[in-house]
């Protein structure tokens, strides 16, 4: 059969592909067809945007009000999540160029975003900038002009190789950890509102690219915690943080509870 | 095999389309509303959520309307528009390349998300059944003169208006229908309760007046 030949034919068929009772195998050929022939292809079209017009015929029905609070919520849901993903991405950008990161902004709106906002400051610098901590307060915007003063404290500030925020699922900021190779000194510093039960301790893990978790010590239940570390033991993609017994689990075995906390090291500038 | 590129049928379509829309040109209104329409699409498409809530203000009756009809249930229609807003709000900016009427663009994204929601419900939809039969047969029996409504519809719709209103109202309702929940022959016999030989010449008979009219008015 040649269609070319039988336009009352192409509108026929084409006219029920366009309607969706064209089915089966008879709706295959015909997109077989339209895709070698362009006036079959046409015509479907046409009638495409034909039938799309019977949705614009429909009598109007007025939807309740709540229906554009949910989509205005979903909206803004999504233009903040946006956001967070830039600032993450910026911080990772920032890692593999390897970057004098502290100088950059990006970074701290970075950390701020999720979570951390000043407490941020406050740890990376506690060796001598807790007064500058105080002042801060926790507008981590405001550092934008303070960039340079920072700058310079931190030449005399310990010597920070790896950052790290450690998140619960939700993505909620629970842990920041700072290592410093020259006091070979891991500082962990709470900064969400998880408190583990009385009977139970937290572990920190770092989990290398291959084999298994390696325990880098128990945490106490003291706001800042110290540990120390050598820099071979910290040189890995990601650390974590698990619910133990009290006093902890031995290494070799690895978590025996879950992980509550988790978050990728960051190398700074060497 | 005419050997015609592919911008060229493009183009001839795009012509054909808009001389095709010319007869019928007689708006109430000298300023159509699709330009206001592609101009708030088009600062959607920027992310900007002013322009989405006035979208949503001139045509959420519309869109939700054909949800309704789509999806047969109002509780179900508005998630079904709140899943097109969010829809049109990510790809806002597709709009440009799809040659077609605003409003008939989002009620596409709007008959889209319906027939995804039905697909999805299809599973716990027995126990729906008699609901849907009810509306269906409401819809099919009733004796509404033409109840399409053009207010904000495109130049395109007006035409198709005109050519379905020439076809009876059960012929128009079930072609209507047929591509509105996108249903097969038989499953419209089934909804509708009425023979599989009557739903195919209706449809059959149906699709020749609209091609014949609008061929007339192209």
């Amino acid at each position: 059969m040649n269609l070319t030949r039988n336009p009352a034919l192409i509108e026929q068929l084409a006219a029920s592909y366009a309607l969706g009772t064209l089915r089966g195998g008879a709706r295959r050929r015909f997109e077989t067809l339209a895709r070698q022939d362009p006036a079959l292809r046409a015509a479907a079209l046409i009638w495409q945007s034909r039938m799309a017009s019977v949705s614009e015929l429909q009598p109007e029905v007025a939807p309740s009000a709540a229906v554009w609070k949910r989509i205005e919520n979903l909206v803004d849901g999504e233009k903040q999540a946006k956001a967070m993903q830039a600032a993450r991405d910026d911080s990772q950008q920032l890692a593999k160029e390897n970057k004098g990161w502290w100088v950059n902004l990006n970074l701290w709106r970075a950390l701020a975003s999720v979570g951390a906002g000043a407490a941020v400051v406050a740890v990376l610098v506690s060796a001598n900038l807790n007064t500058l901590n105080g002042k801060l307060g926790g507008e981590v915007q405001a550092l934008g002009g303070q960039v340079q003063t920072l700058n310079a404290k931190l030449a005399a500030a310990p010597e920070i190789q790896y950052v790290a925020v450690l998140a619960d699922d939700k993505a909620a900021a629970s842990m920041l950890v700072t290592f410093d190779p020259k006091t070979n000194s891991l500082t962990l510093k709470r900064v969400g509102g998880f408190q583990e039960p009385a009977d139970q301790s937290l572990q920190l893990w770092a989990l290398p690219q291959a084999g298994g978790a390696k325990s880098l010590g128990v945490l106490g239940g003291d706001a800042v915690i110290k540990l120390t570390a050598a820099g071979t033991d910290v040189n890995v993609p990601t650390l974590a943080i698990s619910l133990e017994p009290k006093g902890g689990v031995p290494s070799a075995g690895g978590p025996t509870g879950p992980v509550l906390f988790k978050g990728a090291m960051i190398q700074t500038a060497l | 095999m005419t050997g015609i590129s592919l911008t060229e049928s493009v183009a001839r379509l795009a012509a054909y389309l808009y001389s095709w829309t010319i007869p019928l040109m007689t708006p109430l209104n000298p300023i159509h509303p699709d330009s206001t329409l592609i101009a708030l699409i088009d600062r959607v498409a920027l992310a900007d959520e002013k322009a989405l809530r006035e979208l949503y203000e001139m045509t959420s009756s519309k869109l939700y309307g054909v949800a309704v009809r789509v999806v047969t249930n109002r509780e179900w229609a508005e998630d079904v528009l709140q899943e097109a807003f969010i829809n049109i709000w990510r790809i806002a900016g597709d709009y440009k390349a799809s040659l077609s009427p605003p409003m008939a663009w989002m009620a596409l994204v709007v008959r889209s998300r319906g027939l995804d929601f039905l697909r999805r419900r299809a599973s716990d939809r027995a126990d729906k059944m008699q609901e849907l039969d009810d509306v269906i047969s409401d819809t099919v029996e009733g004796d509404s003169p033409n109840p399409m409504d053009t207010a904000m519809a495109s130049e395109q719709a007006r035409v198709l208006h005109h050519c379905l209103g020439q076809l009876g109202n059960k012929q128009r309702e079930v072609v209507s229908l047929a591509y509105l929940r996108d249903l097969s022959h038989g499953e419209l016999a089934e909804q509708l309760r009425l023979p599989l030989g009557t739903v195919k010449t209706w449809i059959r008979r149906g699709l020749e007046q609209l091609r014949g009219c609008m061929g007339r008015l192209a």
